[in-house]
């Protein structure tokens, strides 16, 4: 206290200093108009920014809140994003003339939509799809599966809910095709080389096949109906036997990305197959 | 404390009112005010003490303010011209001061202590006041057209009165 009150008797004149100097300049602004004028401009735009500053930190406080809003905006704009794609991924596929001609082939058969929920795609692997759709939806064994791109593969194993999917990339598919515009047949068959390609084999060497031409189902299966786009010829090249023609095919479908496909069930399959197992059981017995 | 004479009084007395009545009226080319009531703080002797030097500013710039309408201005500088008055007093003054103090003037300080001691109180007394008055930067050179002019005005009031009041004294 002692120290206090020497620090205020030393230093007297500055405290007085101080209260003569405030209450000078109080008089200065309080009777002169002009300095009047000026303080009052000086002291509103020091408190404006004053009250800048405040509103900032106030903004900057809530930005926790701004931030959690702007998440869940992100997130269903990300959803919409997501929904907006598949549809236009739809609609584009539609517009395809691949897709609208393996549409027309297909009038008259009954198609249960599907979607591949399990896909395994590897080169020189023998794959596998699965697909939503099993016995409860009608999807039997031995039907054939396509998507927009054409033939994806036949219906190996069937369960209540799901079924297992023989696709073209597969080692012992098998699938009678055609040179489109041409009634030469023969085998679609893959070598496990790579995933977009496959080839036809047994095509008679007097065929008259050239590369850009389309590969399509021939329709000597009840599996697939006639017409059903392949893949186009890539490279057309001698047989290893050398009586027939090896055509190389660009597929039309790219496995690895394949989502929503068909099965096509044939109408008259049921009586093909009776037929041909009648026809089977009077060869055994005429070889008897 | 503050040894005011008689004569002293009456010389402010006379110096306030030749301020207010005369020399508040000149405007030499429309700059340059005196402004010689500073030579009341100046002459205040060097025992004073710091707190009557800024309590007599204040008064002296009250006073002046008062019966020029410019309440605050002068009183604010003189104010501080008070403040800052001893320690100029302490840079300026000769080595050999006895103890008793002296009172600031030629005679006393030489002239080229004094000349110093007064310029540099009378420059910061005018930049102060032509501060006060414009209250903004707004125009730099005008105002220090304004404080250079005055300056000069009020030393050279301030020497002649010195002048006179040498030679008075040898009289």
């Amino acid at each position: 206290m002692q120290v206090f009150l020497d620090f205020l008797r030393r230093y007297n004149y500055l405290f007085l200093f101080l209260i003569l100097e405030i209450l000078s300049i109080l008089m200065l602004v309080r009777f002169n108009r002009y300095q009047g004028y000026v303080w009052l401009t000086g002291a509103n735009a020091v408190t404006a920014s004053v009250n800048g500053v405040y509103t900032d930190a106030v903004a900057f406080t809530e930005l926790r809140e701004v931030n959690r809003d702007l998440t869940d905006v992100n997130i269903r704009l990300q959803q919409e994003n997501r929904a907006l794609r598949e549809a236009l991924a739809d609609a584009k596929y539609d517009t395809t003339y691949t897709h609208r001609r393996v549409l027309d082939e297909l009038q008259g058969y009954r198609l249960i939509p599907a979607r591949v929920v399990g896909n395994k795609i590897r080169v020189g692997a023998d794959n596998y799809l699965v697909i939503n759709r099993g016995s409860k939806d009608g999807v039997t064994a031995e039907m054939g599966v396509v998507s927009g791109g054409g033939v994806v593969g036949i219906v190996y194993l069937t369960n209540r809910h799901h079924s297992l999917v023989m696709p073209i990339t597969h080692s012992k598919s098998s699938i009678s095709c055609s040179v489109r515009g041409q009634n030469y047949f023969g085998y679609l068959q893959w070598d496990g080389a790579n995933t977009r390609t496959a080839y036809v084999s047994d095509v008679p060497r007097y065929a008259k096949a050239r590369k850009g031409q389309v590969i399509e189902t021939s329709g000597y299966s009840s599996v697939f109906p006639p017409g059903i786009f392949v893949g186009r010829i890539h490279k057309v090249s001698n047989a290893s036997d050398g009586q027939s023609y090896r055509l190389d095919v660009v597929l039309g479908n790219d496995f690895a990305s394949l989502r929503d496909v068909s099965v096509v069930a044939t109408p008259y399959k049921a009586e093909v197959d009776t037929l041909k197992r009648r026809a089977e059981f009077i060869d055994m017995n005429n070889d008897n | 404390m503050f040894p005011v004479s008689i004569q002293y009084f009456f010389f402010a007395v006379v110096l306030m009112l030749s301020q207010v009545l005369v020399f508040n009226h000149i405007h030499i080319l429309g700059y340059a005010i005196p402004m010689p009531f500073v030579y009341l703080v100046l002459m205040l002797h060097s025992s004073t003490s710091r707190w009557m030097y800024v309590l007599w500013g204040f008064i002296v710039g009250l006073v002046i303010d008062i019966f020029s309408n410019t309440l605050g201005e002068n009183a604010a500088a003189m104010t501080f011209l008070g403040l800052i008055a001893p320690r100029l007093l302490d840079v300026f003054s000769p080595a050999d001061r006895g103890d008793d103090g002296f009172i600031p003037s030629p005679h006393t300080m030489q002239w080229g202590g004094y000349v110093r001691y007064a310029t540099a109180a009378t420059l910061i007394f005018t930049t102060l006041f032509f501060l006060m008055e414009s209250f903004s930067l707004f125009d730099v050179v005008r105002l220090c057209i304004h404080i250079a002019s005055s300056s000069f005005l009020t030393l050279l009031i301030i020497f002649a009165i010195e002048h006179l009041r040498q030679n008075m004294a040898r009289v």
